[in-house]
């Protein structure tokens, strides 16, 4: 049997890698990076929503089942350059800087993932420009090596903020979608730190907040045992107050309906995720519809989210729109078994 | 002492609050209106949600309140572009007959809010389809509100302008303009100087921005009487529409004196001629 072919290392990419091997099934894993783990691994995740477990943790049972294991052959740094019908599958080109190599696989499935929404982009927030605006995923970093400092001048910060939805549900930027993690991270975020420095004041700026099902627990825990503080109103801009040494956040409190301005040492922006650009490359190489928001779609999404609509050819993960690690780990599940009855027979 | 203190407020007479029907807003806090105020407001809002604009402008809202964040005028009213948004969206009679007894006139009509909503809402252009309405039905407030205006509307229905070249000066708008913007200091702005950008005392103004040519004024008021503009203003305020239409019939004598001894003037050097009959 040709192996099956996975595009992209991260949670889904080696949840389907390892289902594959558990399938006893050759897997041909591909990551354009240097390291297997995608975005978590990327951007030191801390604690996973909703359960605090260690990103590391989880990550790590997914990469012992792949790393070593005997059907996985695993290619860092390589890029797929092109693909064309071969039999009932397909016949791939695999570059690395230095090598070109053909290969045949059985089947493929794209778990090319997402990006983090470059905050630069909403340039009201000063993002790139002062550097107490945090990206939450610079700020994953910090908590994950319980280094909690203004980047300016090294100092503990006596209060931190958190604006939700940057980068999403959003016309002027394009991305009207929601992201479906930022609420629960961000508030996790504030949980850790309120957790070890619970000198430090922490406000979450929302509008809605998306703690869907279960997550819910959180919220309410955020501030109950935690005393995280909810303002209702998205941020509009930020400024820099007291001779450049401290951050203003202008906004609307919405519940009571005026104008607020609060001064601030650390503002934390809850990026939204875009179709990454590993996505965006595949659909070009695999000629595949995208959607309005530029995600893959797969064909019918309601009753089998990880047909892609062309034989042999499967979806998996963040590839199709927002979504949390556990759903991407299910989708990485499922693909890889859809993957595995098509190449079998 | 703030602006709004100057506006108008309202009052009520006691023979209003008797005429009134059963006190249906009395737990909100807000006051009884008169049967004939009811009527009113329950015309105005069907008109308001007939009108073609309130589709195309209001789309929905999240309630980030960004419209909010960028709105001048929140910053010294009890006003906020997302309340308007939110009543145009999904107010009844009573909240959109409310929002026409001040708060519509807060606004500056500079179209921050627009350029931040994040729906792609045109709160600005609702907010003037409300003023619109409110003046063409003549409603008692905004009679009041606009009644320190008749200055400005008097040129502005006579020559166009309001404001002069020479006024601009950044002395005057202090609050205004790429120095003011991003500054945290751009609120600091003293009452004093804040007053000056209000260009009633039309300090070292020349005159000449309101030297506008006979024919020009007349081609104005014209498309003020065929856009039905002077009838809305009619309605609002005859005592000052009646003044215009003096001054402009002036005008227009005056206009027909200048055209004939034109005329005459040069029929006597080349024959009959044809001219403008504005
Ligand atoms: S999950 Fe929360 S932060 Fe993310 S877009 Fe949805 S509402 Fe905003
Ligand atoms: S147009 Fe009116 S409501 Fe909108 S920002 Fe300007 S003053 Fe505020
Ligand atoms: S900016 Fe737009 S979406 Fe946000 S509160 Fe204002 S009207 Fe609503």
């Amino acid at each position: 049997m040709n192996p099956v072919l996975v595009l992209g290392g991260g949670p889904a990419g080696l949840s389907a890698a390892a289902e594959l091997a558990s399938l006893g099934a050759p897997a041909l894993l591909v990551e354009k990076e240097n390291y297997l783990g995608g975005n978590p691994k990327r951007w030191h995740y801390s604690l996973l929503a909703p359960d605090l477990k260690p990103a590391e943790e989880v990550l790590g049972e997914l990469l012992r089942k792949v790393e070593g294991n005997p059907r996985v052959e695993t290619r860092l740094e390589t890029t797929v350059t092109q693909v064309e019908p071969a039999g009932k599958g397909f016949r791939v080109s695999l570059r690395t800087r230095e090598t070109l190599e053909t290969r045949e696989v059985g089947a493929c499935i794209l778990a090319t993932g997402f990006d983090h929404f470059d905050s630069r982009r909403k340039y009201e927030y000063g993002y790139g420009r002062y550097p107490d605006v945090l990206d939450f995923k610079e700020l994953e970093g910090m908590i994950h090596d319980d280094r909690i400092l203004r980047p300016s001048d090294g100092a503990v910060p006596k209060r931190i903020a958190w604006i939700l939805c940057v980068g999403s549900r959003d016309l002027q930027v394009g991305n009207t979608w929601c992201c479906r993690m930022g609420c629960a991270v961000s508030i996790k975020q504030a949980v850790e730190i309120r957790q070890k420095h619970p000198e430090i004041d922490a406000y979450v700026y929302y509008m809605d907040i998306r703690t869907y099902g279960l997550w819910e627990d959180l919220y309410w825990k955020s501030m109950q045992q935690y005393g995280v503080k909810f303002i209702r109103g998205r941020i509009g801009q930020i400024t820099m107050a007291e001779g450049g040494k401290r951050l203003v956040a202008t906004g609307e409190d919405t519940i009571l309906s005026r104008p607020t301005e609060v001064p601030f040492d650390m503002i934390v922006l809850a990026s939204g995720m875009e179709p990454g650009h590993g996505t965006q490359e595949a659909a070009k190489l695999f000629h595949l519809p995208v959607g309005p928001e530029g995600f893959l779609t797969p064909k019918v999404a309601d009753i089998n989210p990880v047909d892609s609509g062309i034989p042999g050819l499967y979806l998996a993960g963040a590839a199709t729109g927002p979504k949390a690690i556990p759903d991407s780990v299910t989708e990485g599940m499922g693909a890889a078994l859809r993957a595995f009855q098509y190449a079998r027979d | 002492m703030s602006v709004v203190a100057h506006l108008p407020h309202r009052t009520l007479s006691l023979a209003d609050e008797e005429a009134s029907s059963p006190p249906a807003m009395e737990l909100t806090g807000r006051r009884r209106m008169s049967a004939a105020e009811r009527s009113l407001a329950e015309t105005i809002y069907q008109e308001f949600r007939a009108d073609p604009r309130h589709e195309e402008f209001v789309l929905g809202c999240l309630n980030c309140g960004e419209c909010t964040t960028g709105c001048p005028a929140a910053r010294f009213y009890d006003f906020s572009p997302r309340e308007m948004l939110q009543i145009a969206a999904n107010g009844d009679a009573t909240t959109l007959w409310d929002a026409l007894q001040e708060k519509i006139w807060s606004c500056c009509q500079c179209y921050t809010c627009n350029m931040r909503c994040r729906f792609g809402n045109d709160i600005a252009g609702i907010i003037s389809v409300m003023r619109e309405l409110s003046v063409r039905h003549g409603v008692e407030s905004t009679r009041r509100t606009l009644a320190p205006f008749g200055r400005s509307l008097t040129l502005l229905m006579t020559v166009g302008t309001q404001v002069s070249s020479d006024m601009i000066q950044p002395d005057f708008f202090r609050d205004w303009g790429p120095f003011a913007t991003g500054s945290d200091k751009a609120w600091d702005v003293s009452p004093e100087i804040m007053r000056k950008a209000i260009p009633i005392d039309v300090l070292q103004t020349t005159r000449s921005a309101w030297e506008v040519s006979v024919q020009t004024s007349l081609e104005l008021f014209r498309i003020y009487e065929e856009t039905g503009v002077l009838d809305m203003l009619r309605g609002l305020d005859p005592d000052l529409t009646e003044m215009l239409v003096d001054i402009i019939e002036e005008r227009r004598e005056e206009f027909r004196e200048a055209r004939e001894t034109h005329r005459a003037r040069l029929e006597t050097m080349r024959g009959p001629v044809a001219t403008f009959q504005g």
